[in-house]
């Protein structure tokens, strides 16, 4: 059985993989692929519509002879990934309810 | 299809994007591919899936991202950019309200004294030109011919209407090289000065409209 993915959902995982540590497109796909089936070409409208809405910021660093976007959450990030997880927590218990008897 | 063709269809797919959001977005996917292994390539090209699918995607993000929000930014940023930078409208209609007394009688009799001045001058340079262009070939012609008619008149001394008509001959050869040569030189300036006089025109139009648009964007 698999859920349909909401954008608004996987703007909340993205940022929440980006809190954890900055870090760059392949890895976060990576991360994401483990829990949501998604496909490769997903993510890429997502990190940059976040990043366009002040989300996210981007550096370049060095590694193995070239250089490596990384994403790093932005405080507005943090305070729209607090939002997520309310909205999350609120979501889950009212599924739960009904699935397993509140 | 390896990945330097799937980059290169995914470069076409993208066209129409701005510079900057292609440049981004194939980069990413650069890094993508230098990110996955060169012994991951066709696993990866194969889970993004055609480069027309990945390319639509993202132009479906874009028209999104940029149909409201955007233009919202834009002008909410170019906003107070401008307020900044200009003089406060209060302060503005002050300034030109004090400068009236002195600026229009100022102000005026100069714009009226420089507008004189500028039609005089052009009045006499279109007359000299004109004294130029069609008096003197004109005349040295109608000369040439009168002497040519005269000379038939003085057909008893057949030495002076010779001469006559020789003189008469020699200037009409003299007025058609006048013609020629004035015809040359206006096909040679007129057009670099009359280009020259649209573009000052267009120079001082574009000015004038400038100048209002800025007022108009500073009082709203």
């Amino acid at each position: 059985m698999s859920y349909p993915v909401s954008s608004s959902l996987l703007d909340g995982i993205v940022l929440a993989v980006v809190e954890r540590e900055s870090t760059y497109g392949y890895r976060i796909t990576q991360d994401v692929q483990k829990v949501l089936d998604i496909s490769e070409s997903t993510l890429y409208p997502v990190l940059r519509r976040l990043q366009k809405d002040g989300c996210l910021t981007t550096y370049d660093e060095a590694f193995a002879g070239r250089n490596r976007r990384y994403y790093k959450i932005t405080e507005h990030g943090r305070a729209l990934l607090r939002q997520h997880r309310i909205d999350w927590q609120n979501y889950r218990n009212g599924i739960d309810s009904i699935f397993f008897g509140g | 299809m390896n990945r330097n063709e799937y980059m290169a269809a995914l470069r076409r797919a993208l066209s129409v994007l701005p510079e900057e959001e292609r440049a981004s977005a194939l980069r990413y996917y650069e890094e993508y591919f230098d990110d996955a292994g060169p012994e991951n390539e066709q696993r990866v090209i194969a889970d993004l899936g055609a480069p027309e699918t990945v390319a639509e995607q993202i132009l479906a993000d874009y028209r999104e991202l940029t149909a409201v929000p955007q233009q919202d930014a834009g002008s909410t940023a170019a906003k107070p950019n401008h307020r900044r930078r200009g003089v406060p409208p209060w302060l503005l209609v002050v300034l030109v309200l004090l400068a009236i007394p002195v600026g229009v009688p100022l102000i005026g009799g100069l714009a009226i004294g420089a507008a004189g001045t500028v039609a005089g001058l052009l009045i006499a340079a279109v007359a000299v030109v004109l004294a130029f262009v069609v008096v003197l070939p004109l005349t040295l012609l109608v000369a040439g011919v009168a002497l040519c008619g005269f000379s038939f008149a003085l057909w008893g001394a057949p030495a002076s209407a010779v001469t006559t008509l020789g003189c008469g001959l020699a200037l009409f050869a003299l007025g058609v090289l006048v013609t020629l040569l004035i015809i040359k030189l206006c096909t040679l300036f007129v057009p670099p000065l009359v280009r020259g006089f649209v573009a000052i025109i267009r120079w001082l139009v574009d000015k004038l409209r400038g100048r209002t648009r800025s007022n108009g964007g500073g009082t709203q």
